[in-house]
């Protein structure tokens, strides 16, 4: 296998479970016990509610693209050989959104609340990225 | 009325030379200074406060310019709201004045950014404006997403997908500042720029091409804030602050609506009453033009056109020299130099006291509007001048 040139990323402390659980396959989300509502990324207290109980709950992994750009310009030399590529910011069905790729498709081909589902990419034997492709209909 | 309006006053202004300059940011922001206080008919002497900004990586700005100025002031500090700072420090500065803290306020922003992303020899890591204890390193740079331009790319895209706002709408404010740049002796870009320039430009991060993307610049600017009581007795035509606000869209720019919807509907709606005036009473606005779409968001959200409408506003021409909202008079960030804000608050001040030529002058200019933006893509300030 080639050397992975990207960044990796650093979990920050309260991240940790998010790292962990993406490892496993499964795309974790801060729930509140209180008001049931999600959030990303995780913080100590509910930013809807304030409430100090939650769980990392699992989520569908499905979705829809908020918003993407594509990227021509190369800001690190990890990404030299895939310029264009598209970055996203991806709305789960269950509210939170958050920064990812979109692959499996042409960059001009993306739209706007196209409907998307995670796919996991290992990148090392700690780390596994959430992905995400055009949902099967 | 409010208590404050009219009561504080820009008395002087300063730029720094701009562009590919070679000196640091202090040393800038120092030139610019100088200028803004001679304008005003004062000396480093008189003042008492100092409110300024400069690359996030150094530390304690303030007391490092106060260092070079030779004074001890009674209050002072430096700002961390990104392109909002500017105004927030003239804020602070009527804030201070009117709590008795000081007297006689300079507020400044500095930036070495072309020399620091310049250095022969270091990679593009090395280069990077932003402290590398201060980048992300979860849930970003790992999907190859990589700061600012991306950010405001990802309104851009929304918007266009929303309202139907094309890449020829940012190009008629592109082309609108461009030609007005070329006007500004002290503009960084001397070329014109046509839609077939716009076009043709490489992609940085689409929909966002070269022309939608602010400049890389070396410069500083500055202004001297006082009361306009203690203005009479000073040198120039005061330019009197009638109001001013912030709002912080805090929870996240890619959070609810706030990249289609910024902080200019509550800084602005805030900062207009204050100065009793709406959108219709400004003469010439100086909008924060980090990237093209920025401006055309904020038009609509300080209500100069209705949301969604930005593009044909701008496609009309109101932003020309001879439209219905002349704005950014100098080129702004897109084609004069960006000093995240600083050289806006320059600009509208000027236009107010008249001292440009009929080539470049707003006629009769009597209200300016002023924005900042920035931090992550989060914070907002309104500032609303008036000739005195």
């Amino acid at each position: 296998m080639p050397e992975y040139k990207k960044p990796i990323p650093v979990p920050s402390a309260e991240a940790q479970p998010y790292w962990d659980g993406l490892r496993d396959r499964k795309l974790l989300m801060p729930r509140c016990d209180a008001c049931g509502k999600y959030w990303f990324p995780p913080s100590l207290l509910c930013p809807h509610c304030n409430a100090t109980k939650w769980t990392w709950a699992s989520t569908s992994g499905h979705g829809r693209i908020f918003s993407y750009v594509v990227y021509h310009r190369v800001y690190h030399p990890g990404f030299a050989d895939e310029v264009p590529y598209a970055v996203a910011v991806i709305e789960l069905d269950e509210g939170p959104r958050m920064i990812s790729n979109v692959i499996g498709i042409a960059p001009d081909k993306l739209a706007c609340d196209m409907r998307v589902e995670v796919v996991y990419q290992p990148i090392t034997e700690t780390i596994t990225l959430p992905k995400f492709k055009p949902a099967a209909v | 009325m409010n208590a404050l309006r009219d009561k504080y006053a820009i008395v002087g202004t300063g730029k720094s030379r701009l562009g590919q300059v070679g000196e640091n940011s202090l040393s800038l922001l120092e030139e610019a200074i100088k200028n803004a206080l001679d304008e005003a008919g004062l000396t480093s002497k008189e003042v008492d406060g100092l409110v300024v900004r400069g690359p996030d990586d150094v530390y304690s700005h303030h007391q490092l310019i106060a260092a070079r100025l030779g004074i001890d002031v009674d209050f002072s500090t430096s700002l961390d709201n990104g392109g909002a700072s500017q105004i927030l420090s003239l804020i602070l500065a009527v804030m201070a004045i009117e709590a008795g803290l000081a007297s006689v306020v300079v507020c400044g922003y500095g930036r070495d950014s072309w020399t620091r992303t310049h250095q022969k020899g270091k990679g593009i890591a090395e280069n990077s404006l932003i402290p590398a204890a201060q980048r992300p390193r979860e849930h970003g740079p790992e999907f190859g997403h990589f700061g600012a331009v991306s950010q405001h790319a990802f309104g851009a895209r929304r918007h266009m997908f929303e309202y139907g706002t094309t890449r020829d709408d940012f190009a008629a404010i592109a082309m609108a500042f461009r030609e007005h740049a070329l006007r500004n002796p002290d503009a960084m870009m001397k070329k014109s720029l046509s839609l077939e320039d716009y076009q043709r430009a490489r992609l940085i991060v689409d929909p966002f091409g070269l022309f939608d993307c602010s400049l890389n610049t070396d410069g500083a600017g500055a202004v001297v804030v006082t009361s306009t009581e203690r203005a009479k007795s000073l040198r120039q035509r005061p330019v009197l602050i009638k109001g001013f606000a912030t709002h912080n869209n805090t929870k996240g720019w890619i959070l609810g609506d706030h990249m289609l919807s910024t902080g200019a509907v509550e800084s602005g709606a805030r900062a207009f009453r204050m100065a009793g005036l709406g959108p219709k009473d400004v003469d010439t606005a100086q909008i924060y033009d980090c990237f093209t779409y920025m401006v055309l968001t904020q038009l609509e959200d300080y209500g100069f056109c209705k949301k969604g409408e930005g593009g044909a506003f701008a496609r009309s021409g109101a932003l020309r020299l001879d439209g219905v909202l002349p704005c950014n008079t100098s080129g702004g960030q897109l084609s004069e130099a960006h000093v995240e804000g600083m050289l806006q608050i320059v600009e509208g001040a000027r236009q107010l006291q008249g001292v440009y030529g009929p080539d470049r002058q707003v006629p009769d200019a009597e209200i300016a509007l002023i924005s900042g933006h920035g931090g992550n893509q989060v914070c907002h300030s309104t500032l609303i001048l008036g000739r005195a």
